[in-house]
């Protein structure tokens, strides 16, 4: 490109310190922009665990007991009303049993045995399920998802007490379990494990298969009949709207899974703010070099009819200075993902250490393209506006 | 197969309010006339200081607008060209040297000339070198233009119009910085050159005529 006289002519009046102006302006409101993106995305990521599905949220509901109020099962009509709310995506139903049940473990030495109650829900609403999650009556075996929580209160609470070892995960699903049924005048014993924790939901779980096979066979008629619990995704938990309809309805939610998300609620807005800030930068940044071009050409318009006089055509001079703008907002777009992926570990280094994981660059990246795209398709239509008014 | 550029009724807008008052309006051969340049025909356009000479080779090539009446080129009305006609016109079928000869002055006599070739590909290295061996500056092939003397500037610009193909030249007083010696040099190449490719030489001069021969004379 510079050795051809063409240039050699165009790049006269080209001034260093408005294109180094521009450069600069454009580079910070476009890493500030990234910057606020990729830590969204990795805050994002690291708080809400292993979600596939980022943007949602799950919310464990039932209804508050109060001293009129005794019936804690959701009727038909208000689960379909729950599930027209324009903030829900789905509800599940907790399916409670309706039998006796104990758990008795053999561990080192030491026998524990307890009372327990058992819950199933719909399978999509498990944040991570594990391979064998079904029931089959002739094998006799259940497979159980644990709240996380419970571990939890095991390691540190009933562990350490009678100085018992500390399990971790995959330990714990090594512990067979001894699983008695009643009810009805029939006894079952049946062979359980832990097959996994969940974060999400805090229960314990048993396959949709066991329980209705379970409750079928030993379920009173007496119990409760429908969910006291439901489990509910909703696309933005943050939203004021969710806190209003569940004090509306006499509803609570299990845990701060509410108050977590109205942090990512807020996280939002000053992202967006911030967000804000960069795009104004950048169109300033914009501005600058609109009128940048528009001094170049005005000071170079003789010149650029003499080429046309000769013959050269509008666009084959201009795409002289397209190059130009898109060398210039290529470097800025490079420089500003080197800044962000700079200082990201002041962030990540902290979401690693809570053993969070962060999340990816793709979205920064995707966005550092987009704007850069839009920015120079701005440039290359102003030029070529200016060049075609300078025709000979 | 022969061209034709054609002038209708044509007139500078400056002139048209006080026509029929203006002397060398009511005497042109060409203001107010029909005029057909044809190839391989040789044209003197005579005129006065301030008769729009300049202006009448500026319509012709479409860089200026500000006249009444019709220009024809081939029996197409140029006013209706595209801007990607004339870049093609400019490129295939009317050169032009303009009166103030329009050098870029930061660019060396060989970029000048090569600006222009670049975009036709039409002669070669060796012939531009030849072309400034016989016009006497192939010594300023790599001087920039602003340092040349107008005369040397006007056989800079005369070389660099002749680096394409063209049907008309048109020379806008190509040698009034010219001595004697050099118009003829200028004439017999640009004449040879016309030759070679059929075309049509549209000249003009306020007093020293570019030295070709058998050219119609048209007072403008």
């Amino acid at each position: 490109m510079t050795t051809s006289p063409v240039w050699r002519l165009l790049r006269r009046n080209i001034s260093p310190w408005q294109l180094a102006g521009y450069a600069l302006a454009n580079l910070i409101g476009l890493a500030i922009v990234l910057t606020a993106i990729q830590f969204y995305t990795d805050v994002d990521n690291a708080t809400s665990g292993n979600d596939d599905n980022r943007l949602h949220d799950y919310l464990v509901v039932s209804r508050s007991i109060g001293l009129l109020n005794r019936n804690t099962a959701f009727s038909n009509r208000e689960i379909e009303n729950l599930e027209q709310q324009p903030w829900v995506e789905a509800v599940g139903r907790f399916e409670a049993s309706r039998f006796r049940a104990s758990i008795s473990v053999d561990f080192q030495g030491h026998s524990l045995s307890t009372e327990t109650f058992f819950e199933s829900l719909p399978a999509q609403f498990f944040d991570r399920l594990p391979r064998d999650w079904n029931f089959n009556p002739d094998k006799g075996e259940v497979p159980i998802i644990l709240s996380r929580d419970y571990l939890a209160l095991y390691n540190f609470g009933f562990a350490s007490s009678r100085g018992l070892p500390k399990l971790r995960d995959n330990e714990v699903s090594l512990v067979p379990l001894q699983i008695t049924i009643a009810g009805r005048g029939h006894t079952a014993h049946l062979r359980g494990y832990i097959a996994g924790f969940s974060s999400r939901i805090s229960t314990i779980a048993v396959p949709a298969e066991f329980m209705t096979w379970a409750n079928d066979n030993y379920g009173s008629e007496t119990a409760t009949q429908g969910p006291s619990r439901l489990v509910v995704e909703v696309s933005d938990p943050g939203n004021p709207d969710v806190r209003k309809y569940l004090s509306d309805n006499g509803l609570e939610i299990a845990g701060d899974k509410l108050d977590n998300s109205e942090t990512g609620f807020f996280l939002r807005l000053v992202t967006g703010v911030v967000i804000g800030v960069g795009i104004v930068i950048s169109l300033l940044a914009l501005f600058i070099l609109t009128l940048s071009i528009f001094l170049l050409i005005h000071k170079n318009r003789e010149k650029l009819r003499d080429l046309m006089l000769l013959g050269y055509s509008a666009g084959s001079v201009a795409r002289y200075y397209y190059r130009l703008t898109l060398a210039v907002n290529l470097i800025v777009m490079l420089l500003s993902i080197i800044i962000v992926l700079a200082v990201r570990p002041q962030w990540t280094t902290a979401i690693s250490s809570l053993d969070m994981t962060p999340g990816s660059i793709t979205a920064m990246l995707l966005t550092a393209a987009a704007i850069t795209a839009a920015v120079t398709t701005l440039n290359i239509a102003t030029i070529h506006h200016l060049t075609t008014r300078c025709r000979a | 197969m022969s061209h034709e550029i054609k002038l209708v009724d044509v007139l500078p807008s400056v002139f048209a309010e006080q026509a029929d008052r203006l002397p060398h309006v009511r005497d042109s051969r060409v203001w107010l006339n029909t005029v057909s340049f044809v190839t391989p025909g040789r044209y003197l356009v005579v005129a006065e200081s301030g008769t729009g000479k300049s202006s009448l080779i500026s319509f012709i090539y479409g860089n200026r607008h500000d006249y009444q009446g019709t220009i024809l080129l081939d029996g197409e009305d140029i006013s209706h060209f595209s801007p990607q006609k004339w870049c093609e016109v400019r490129r295939t079928r009317l050169a032009l040297l303009p009166q103030e000869m329009r050098l870029f002055p930061e660019l060396t006599v060989y970029e000048n000339i090569d600006i222009k070739n670049r975009l036709t590909g039409y002669k070669t290295e060796g012939q531009i070198n030849d072309m400034l061996q016989l016009l006497g500056i192939a010594d300023k092939r790599d001087t920039p233009a602003a340092l040349l003397s107008i005369g040397q500037q006007q056989r800079v610009a005369m070389i660099r119009a002749l680096c394409q193909p063209f049907e008309f030249l048109l020379l806008d007083e190509p040698v009034s910085h010219l001595d004697d010696r050099n118009n003829e040099t200028v004439a017999s190449l640009v004449d040879e050159e016309a030759q070679r490719q059929g075309a049509a030489i549209i000249t003009t001069s306020v007093g020293n005529h570019l030295a070709i021969n058998n050219a119609e004379i048209l007072k403008l």
